[in-house]
């Protein structure tokens, strides 16, 4: 069977306001099985979110093409869609009204939507708090609200942009437990941008690992740890310390 | 933003600590009005520097006819009536062509021209040319009524004009302002989230523009406000409070003057409370939002 999503020799190049060219990526083949979790690491400047914004159609590519698989990927739901660092909620909107916004964009009566973002919320740890104002959130809980947003746009593959790159250690922790949750939940394919090796070890079962200048794959690696994973055993800390060999010499 | 007390001794937690921090607000108001009522009486000349009682007996007696033009309460409303038309009429013209503006850059090409030609010209520059264009027109004679027995009477189509100008760029501005600086990661997530062109306009684009929008129309209605007196100074006035004012000044009733000037500040103040509470409950968000 052939892979969900298909990068083939995927290239960006961006041209500086000087008109110097400058290449973010190159030559990128990654693919993408249904229900995988998949995790881009990478030093700043490698290009993962650029990689990111591609996929998600944000940024088109300078080279190379996207495959997707049809026949997998129904004609009711949408392919992907991305979860931002933070700050991506509507400030003007209440939580439940944000959940619901994929919702309303869909053209689901009010009612019936509601009712449905907060199965979402539930889902994400986040019941009782559907009438509060995203700041009157901390920067976990407003994470945990995006990702039952995007999950309400019900996408076959969810991009993550470094969600809980702006969270403190334990929170971040807290809240990698939910999304692995969900992801064997729901059967989502996930594909996780971080420059945390912990955060990649912990969550990916595949975790490519990207260079800068020119931004480019150098390795990826498959986890077959068995979830959920202890942070202090042998092979866990083996691979922490594999991977951050790998950075270093990328960068 | 959040005011902060001052550390440590001067601590604006206790009684007196408040107490005083509103003194501080009083301070030179007061003062200013000790120095004038001294001045009033040294002068002793009600025609130049007119003492505050009677200033006051004026304010406080609003509805008393003075100088044959009506009372004072009866000017600042056809004042207001006079603003609030010419400002509406800015609104409801530049909201639109702002957000226009705001979505396309083609429109924003057309359009901006214009509005960097005319923005340098303030509101009064504009009084010969209203002079010239309206004449005395009142409003009812454009609809062919000549008297209605309203308040519409005394309002003429070239004070609606000059108001209209007042009112004109901080409106626009704010809202093409609002428009395009529209944050990218709203745009992006709801794009992310299925939003179709009409549906990322009107839940995200309009809401998030809307606190600048509302300074706009705020800042517009001040200086609409502001150039009434310019709009009332046009041949074939006879009321309002800028009117008043210039009556006043031909009759050397300076109590009445200032009194006007005063009623001018304090509607000024009152129109600009009303639309930050009314912008408030609306976009409450900016102000609290990280």
């Amino acid at each position: 069977m052939p892979p969900l999503l298909k990068l083939n020799n995927i290239g960006k190049i961006f041209s500086t306001p000087q008109g110097r060219e400058v290449s973010a990526l190159e030559d990128v083949n990654i693919e993408v099985e249904d229900g995988e979790f998949i995790s881009l690491i990478g030093p700043t400047g490698c290009g993962k979110t650029t990689l990111l914004r591609i996929i998600a159609g944000l940024e088109t590519a300078s080279a190379g093409e996207i495959a997707i698989q049809d026949n997998q990927t129904g004609a009711s739901s949408p392919l992907c869609t991305l979860v931002f660092q933070q700050y991506s909620l509507f400030p003007w909107l209440n939580v439940i009204e944000n959940t619901a916004f994929p919702l309303e964009m869909r053209g689901i009566p009010r009612r019936s939507r509601i009712k449905m973002a907060e199965e979402y919320l539930e889902l994400v740890g986040l019941a009782g708090v559907e009438n509060a104002k995203p700041y009157e959130l901390s920067g976990g809980m407003q994470q945990r609200a995006a990702i039952a947003r995007a999950l309400a746009y019900d996408a076959k593959i969810l991009l993550m942009d470094e969600p809980f790159g702006a969270l403190d250690e334990r929170t971040r922790h807290r809240l990698q437990d939910t999304l692995l949750e969900i992801w064997r939940k729901k059967k989502k394919t996930i594909i996780f941008v971080t420059h945390n090796i912990d955060e990649a070890v912990y969550l990916a079962g595949k975790i490519f690992i990207m260079a800068s200048e020119p931004g480019r794959l150098v390795e990826d690696i498959t986890i077959s740890i068995p979830r959920p994973r202890n942070r202090l055993s042998e092979e866990f800390t083996n691979l922490h310390l594999k991977i951050r060999n790998f950075l270093e010499k990328a960068a | 933003m959040l005011r902060r007390g001052a550390a440590g001794i001067d601590s604006a937690n206790s009684i007196m600590g408040k107490v005083f921090t509103t003194a501080q607000s009083f301070i030179l108001p007061i003062a200013f009005l000790i120095v004038w009522e001294v001045i009033a009486v040294i002068l002793d000349n009600p025609a130049l520097v007119p003492r505050l009682t009677a200033v006051i007996a004026i304010l406080v007696n609003p509805f008393s006819e003075l100088i044959g033009t009506g009372s004072l309460a009866w000017n600042t409303i056809v004042s207001l009536v006079r603003v609030l038309a010419g400002f509406a009429i800015a609104v409801i013209i530049c909201v639109p062509v702002g957000l226009a503006m705001g979505v396309s850059k083609t429109i924003n090409r057309l359009v901006n021209p214009l509005v960097e030609l005319f923005r340098p010209l303030c509101p009064i520059a504009w009084i010969p040319f209203a002079m010239a264009m309206f004449k005395t027109t009142r409003v009812p004679q454009l609809f062919g009524v000549r008297y209605t027995d309203t308040i519409l009477d005394s309002v003429q189509v070239g004070m609606l004009f000059i108001i209209f100008w007042g009112g004109l760029f901080p409106i626009l501005l704010n809202t093409v302002h609002g428009v395009s600086n529209v944050r990218e990661i709203w745009l992006e997530t709801a794009k992310m989230l299925g939003a179709s062109k009409v549906k990322m306009f009107r839940r995200v684009i309009l809401p998030a523009a809307l606190p600048a929008i509302l300074t706009g129309i705020r800042i517009g209605l001040g200086i609409s406000w502001m150039v009434i007196i310019a709009a009332e100074m046009l041949p074939g006035s006879d009321s309002g409070i800028g009117y008043l004012i210039m009556y006043s000044y031909e009759l050397a009733e300076m109590d009445i003057l200032v009194a006007s000037m005063v009623m001018i500040g304090l509607m000024g103040l009152l129109l600009n409370r009303g639309l930050q509470l009314v912008s408030n409950r609306i976009s409450g968000w900016t102000a609290l939002e990280r």
